[in-house]
């Protein structure tokens, strides 16, 4: 599957959840979106975009916080998804987008890129909820349920690698939420919840 | 009030909603009291980096978090606390375990202080020091560490500190700790060593 088709997916079904993007979904979301509750977590620290994203998730409970991380952010900080279903986020969907490299640094393979199951790992933690989708069509027919149904909900996605470089937050950058540091995009969006 | 009803009572005062973290014998009975109060909700972690993440996002999402961990899970941190929680900026009140601090002190060595009025000499922290088994290097690290990281912090000597230490993270909006260095009766923590 690639990566744009279920982004574009994704995009369709939403309406007023949260986004929270990871490493090589940055950019493309950041083409796709200009809600004022998407927010990159780039420029911040490694592997820790699901935990920041769940802490939205608790303080916004009547709220649905969609982060969309990468497989190896996700494997920085697998304890999280031990932490997610403990704290019983309902509201939280956690979409892991594994195209079993580090794309922004060049594709380098992930650990154990083969036997991976971030489905797996997610039932074994505790979540009541964990898909995954190797078709766009598929992930697409399934968002009502997932965006909607009680979760914790794990999603993995089984794209392609591609070639998305690395990311920075300047203004050359074509995403608007890339143009804006990472603490003026912190302030936006406790700006635009707390609206 | 013993000091665990001092600080329990400050953070209610302070309006404190949410704790994140992960528990040692000291702050046990802390945050049992956040665990039962109705109006604070207490996140345990698997490690302690997700702590200042989860605690970034729910100050994001509007929230009054405080993380409370002990002073070897901050040497974990390091990425969490600068990546998200300093980078973003956030005015984190934090409670940590001043871990190994009275062998420390009884062995010799004092950790050169900057934030409070005491003005005895540091020395220097070489190899020997580092290698002692009769000194927890955690503790031997913990102030330089902090110092190192631009992370203001206090340590504990009355009820007044909380407040300071959550005056230093308003003032300066970023995160800032309070360190307890007292020791429960017979305390240990999980990895067996006592405080």
């Amino acid at each position: 599957m690639k990566k744009l088709a279920a982004l574009e997916a994704l995009q369709r079904h939403r309406t007023d959840q949260v986004v929270v993007t990871s490493m090589s979904v940055v950019r493309p979301w950041g083409r796709l979106s200009t809600h004022p509750l998407d927010f990159a977590s780039a420029d911040s620290a490694m592997g820790h975009t699901a935990d920041f994203a769940l802490g939205i998730a608790l303080a916004q409970p009547e709220r649905r916080v969609i982060c969309l991380n990468g497989d190896g952010s996700m494997l920085m900080t697998l304890g999280t998804l031990v932490t997610v279903a403990s704290a019983r986020a309902e509201n939280f969907v956690l979409i892991v987008v594994n195209n079993g490299t580090y794309e922004i640094t060049g594709n380098q393979q992930i650990p154990a890129r083969e036997r991976l199951d971030f489905v797996g790992l997610a039932r074994a933690s505790g979540f009541p909820r964990a898909l995954a989708f190797e078709d766009a069509e598929a992930f697409d027919s399934a968002l009502a349920d997932i965006l909607s149904e009680p979760g914790p909900t794990l999603v993995e996605l089984r794209v392609d690698a591609e070639d998305e470089g690395p990311i920075s937050r300047t203004s050359g950058e074509p995403a608007p939420y890339l143009q804006i540091s990472l603490e003026a995009s912190a302030r936006l969006l406790r700006e635009a919840l707390a609206g | 009030m013993s000091q665990t009803d001092d600080i329990f009572e400050g953070l209610l005062r302070l309006g404190v909603t949410h704790g994140v973290g992960l528990p040692d014998s000291v702050t046990a009975p802390l945050i049992a009291r956040i665990d039962e109060h109705p109006a604070m909700t207490w996140t345990p972690v698997t490690r302690e980096g997700e702590a200042f993440s989860i605690a970034s996002g729910l100050w994001v999402g509007g929230k009054t978090p405080v993380v409370i961990v002990q002073n070897t899970g901050v040497l974990e941190s390091g990425d969490s606390l600068r990546g998200v929680a300093l980078r973003m900026g956030v005015p984190l009140l934090c409670i940590v375990t001043y871990r190994g601090r009275a062998k420390m002190l009884a062995a010799g060595w004092t950790p050169t202080p900057t934030t409070h009025s005491d003005t005895r000499p540091g020395q220097t922290l070489d190899r020997d020091w580092l290698l002692r088994p009769d000194v927890d290097s955690t503790a031997l690290l913990t102030e330089p560490t902090l110092q190192a990281w631009k992370v203001p912090y206090r340590i504990y000597e009355s009820p007044q500190d909380l407040d300071a230490t959550w005056d230093l993270a308003q003032n300066q909006v970023r995160p800032a700790i309070l360190l307890l260095p007292k020791a429960a009766p017979g305390a240990v923590s999980a990895n067996g060593s006592d405080q």
